[in-house]
């Protein structure tokens, strides 16, 4: 413990208001991918009480739909769209083919199982997982898709504008204000959607009393597919995002990367979608700040133990709020 | 309810028979494939066990490449004839891949001797099922010091393999990090210096050797740390402390060199100099401009390097070369130990005669004679490490992406 604060105290020492900077931009970023992620789990969860483990490799195959997209017409020797449609379309195909695995799963893994005990829809999650995992693992031969050869990754990876921090000049780059603004874009799509449409009051009905919405003429399977689709294509969005900045992806990023979602979710409260924001920019944060004062060992270690903090001391999250139950 | 514990004890009883005879037969499998003698008149199998796919699959390739090269070259010209058997490895996926690679060579009774695997961690979770199956596997690119040697400094470590079974046709990291740290010292002038190591026992051994000599040459060094999973490296970017001028990245997959060389550039910290070892030495994956990484040795004035070039659109893809130097040593003790025992032999005949395999420096390509050290040599070198001249290239990355040696 004391090696790990003196490593931390010399961290700070030597990294600086500059560092600091850099850990705090890159924090953002990358916790608007867990909030986007997030959402998707807690959309689920807030109307099924289901804890939807797939949504990570769902997140996984969106990125891959993104890659495939931007290998057809995004070049590397001759582009067929410029920069602008090209992301355009890798998002559109992305979120529409993250939203049929979303409807697929949710039809064929969850919905025959939707009366059995709770433990059956989550193997049956689990086994979704490893089908997922391992069809891309084949399709892929286990490689990673690289970014590095399109001119479009170049294009995104170019200082917008930069700052003055402490006397070092910090580059914030195009693809940071791409993931932060469309993540806050869609999440207030999302809220308008949830509080302000039909769809989004027959959501929030079913949430409520799923049986009670159905007596009441709410096709409570339709709001349920609703439901998975429209967060399985906000992972399809967070997805093509993740691909563009880390300029990467492989067949394994979902299981970790979701998991980290599904804690942004706890932390910010399971079943809020505003909870689901914090929670999400909160683990990014803390990863960040983590493996740059403690080492990179660390990140993962500070991120679930963040976790256990949280369902030992506050289980409904920043957020969340406590479930009455008649009696 | 004692119905139901009775049907719990037949069904456990009836599992754990299943699996006891499972692995009593596995086993005993291993153990008549060790025992059992092969005829040198139909081909003799050689195993290769590489990443053919997975995150490391473009080095694999080349691995394979080479041992190919090496297969069809003896058949050509020698009597008793090879033939490879290959095991997917998938390095960089953990080490489950190449241990079922082992299982699966170790119960193939025809194979008498074995090319790889590819990754130190992989020798270290398989030697001891190569030594219970009696089989000396030779790596064109395990690297790690420990694998030869009991290390006391930088950490204290015994071998981890049983001298007699494992073999290398590369230098090791002992000289490597000397080769790396007597260049950024010496040459490229840097003070200090940050290693990042992927956590695998290659990269932390090739780390903890760099440190001490770097810090012999009074250069500061600090450390960090990623996995082989990572893609997102902001973290350790941002963590780089200020002034370091060169960062050295023992790492084994060349696909991750390039990401981060890329997000160290896109973050504003181009200026600070990638160093790569030889598991980045990949120029169809690591292109970033300015970089160096270190190789393994071997002779472009070779005839069988030039028409392997040649072959290869101009690439002599270098990484896989001492794969061939490899499958050339198994076929040379194959071939010895045919004539010597009327052409039937044993896995313990091949392996006793690899230890004693003696190649000219035109049979080996590495540029120099290849004999393996019976005993300890020098700081870092142990029984089954090249003895001679063996030494580490460095390549300079040019801004079109090709590699130019620059010693």
């Amino acid at each position: 413990m004391h090696l790990l604060l003196f490593t931390i105290y010399n961290s700070i020492k030597a990294l600086g208001w500059h560092g600091a900077f850099e850990l705090l931009r890159d924090g953002i970023v990358l916790g608007a991918l867990y909030s986007l992620v997030a959402l998707g789990y807690t959309l689920v969860y807030g109307i099924l009480k289901l804890l939807n483990f797939a949504h990570g490799d769902v997140f996984m195959v969106g990125a891959f739909i993104g890659f495939g997209v931007l290998s057809v017409l995004g070049g590397p020797l001759n582009a067929v769209l410029s920069t602008v449609p090209l992301i355009i379309v890798m998002f559109a195909v992305s979120m529409l083919g993250s939203g049929a695995l979303g409807l697929v799963i949710e039809r064929f893994a969850y919905r025959p199982l939707r009366n059995a005990p709770r433990i059956a829809p989550l193997i049956s999650a689990l086994g979704v997982v490893f089908f997922l995992e391992s069809s891309v693992q084949l399709l892929t031969n286990s490689t990673h898709s690289e970014y590095l050869n399109y001119p479009v990754y170049f294009a995104l990876i170019k200082p917008a504008f930069t700052v003055n921090i402490a006397g070092t000049v910090e580059p914030i780059n195009v693809i940071a204000i791409l993931v932060v603004g469309t993540a806050i874009g869609l999440m207030l799509a999302l809220m308008y959607l949830v509080n302000r449409t039909r769809l989004g009051k027959a959501m929030r009905a079913t949430a409520f009393d799923r049986e009670a919405a159905s007596m009441m003429g709410i096709d409570t399977d339709r709001v349920i597919a609703a439901t998975f689709f429209i967060g399985s294509a906000l992972a399809g969005a967070a997805g093509v995002m993740y691909g563009l900045f880390n300029s990467d992806t492989y067949y394994l990023v979902g299981f970790a990367f979701g998991l980290k979602a599904f804690t942004a979710a706890v932390v910010g409260g399971i079943g809020s979608i505003e909870g689901a924001m914090l929670g999400g920019v909160l683990v990014g944060l803390v990863e960040n700040f983590a493996g740059g004062y403690a080492g990179g060992q660390w990140k993962d270690i500070a991120v679930f133990g963040m976790l256990v903090v949280f369902l030992l001391v506050r289980p409904t999250g920043l957020l969340g709020s406590h479930a009455i139950q008649k009696v | 309810m004692f119905r139901r514990v009775a049907a719990f004890g037949v069904t456990g009883s009836a599992i754990a028979v299943l699996v006891a005879m499972t692995l009593s037969g596995t086993a005993s499998a291993r153990v008549a494939a060790a025992a059992s003698t092969v005829s040198c008149k139909n081909p003799v199998t050689i195993g290769v066990a590489y990443p053919e796919t997975g995150p490391a699959a473009s080095i694999g390739t080349l691995q394979y490449n080479w041992a190919a090269q090496a297969a069809t070259k003896w058949n050509s010209s020698h009597s008793v004839k090879i033939k490879l058997v290959k095991g997917d490895t998938q390095l960089g996926n953990g080490t489950s891949f190449a241990i079922a690679v082992a299982h699966a060579f170790a119960s193939n009774g025809a194979m008498v001797a074995v090319t790889g695997p590819a990754g130190s961690q992989e020798m270290q979770d398989t030697s001891t099922i190569w030594h219970g199956a009696g089989l000396a596997p030779i790596s064109g690119s395990e690297t790690r010091v420990a694998l030869t040697r009991s290390v006391s400094n930088p950490s204290t470590g015994p071998r981890e393999t049983t001298p007699g079974y494992f073999f290398r046709t590369v230098p090791n990291d002992g000289q490597q990090a000397a080769t790396a740290a007597a260049y950024i010292h010496s040459v490229l002038k840097k003070t200090k210096v940050e290693i990042i190591d992927d956590g695998e026992g290659y990269s932390t051994g090739l780390r903890d050797f760099l440190k001490v000599a770097l810090k012999a040459d009074h250069v500061t060094v600090t450390t960090n740390h990623i996995t082989q999973t990572d893609t997102n490296f902001s973290t350790v970017i941002a963590s780089i402390p200020a002034g370091t001028q060169l960062i050295y990245i023992p790492w084994q997959l060349s696909s991750q060199a390039e990401n981060f060389y890329t997000q160290l550039h896109a973050a504003g910290k181009g200026s600070i100099t990638v160093f790569g070892s030889d598991g980045t030495d990949d120029p169809s994956t690591f292109k970033g401009a300015g970089s160096y990484v270190t190789a393994f040795p071997y002779d472009p004035s070779n005839p069988v390097v030039k028409a392997f070039a040649n072959h290869h659109g101009g690439n002599a893809e270098t990484f896989g070369l001492p794969s061939y130097t490899a499958t050339w040593v198994n076929a040379t003790a194959i071939q010895a130990e045919c004539a010597a025992h009327g052409n039937k032999i044993t896995r313990a005949e091949v392996r006793s005669k690899i230890a004693k395999v003696q190649l000219s420096s035109a049979q080996g390509l590495l540029g120099f004679p290849i004999q393996f050290l019976a005993k300890n040599a020098g700081l870092f070198q142990g029984p089954g490490d090249l003895g001679g001249k063996a030494a580490y290239y460095i390549y300079k990355i040019q801004s079109n992406g090709s590699y130019k040696r620059v010693q």
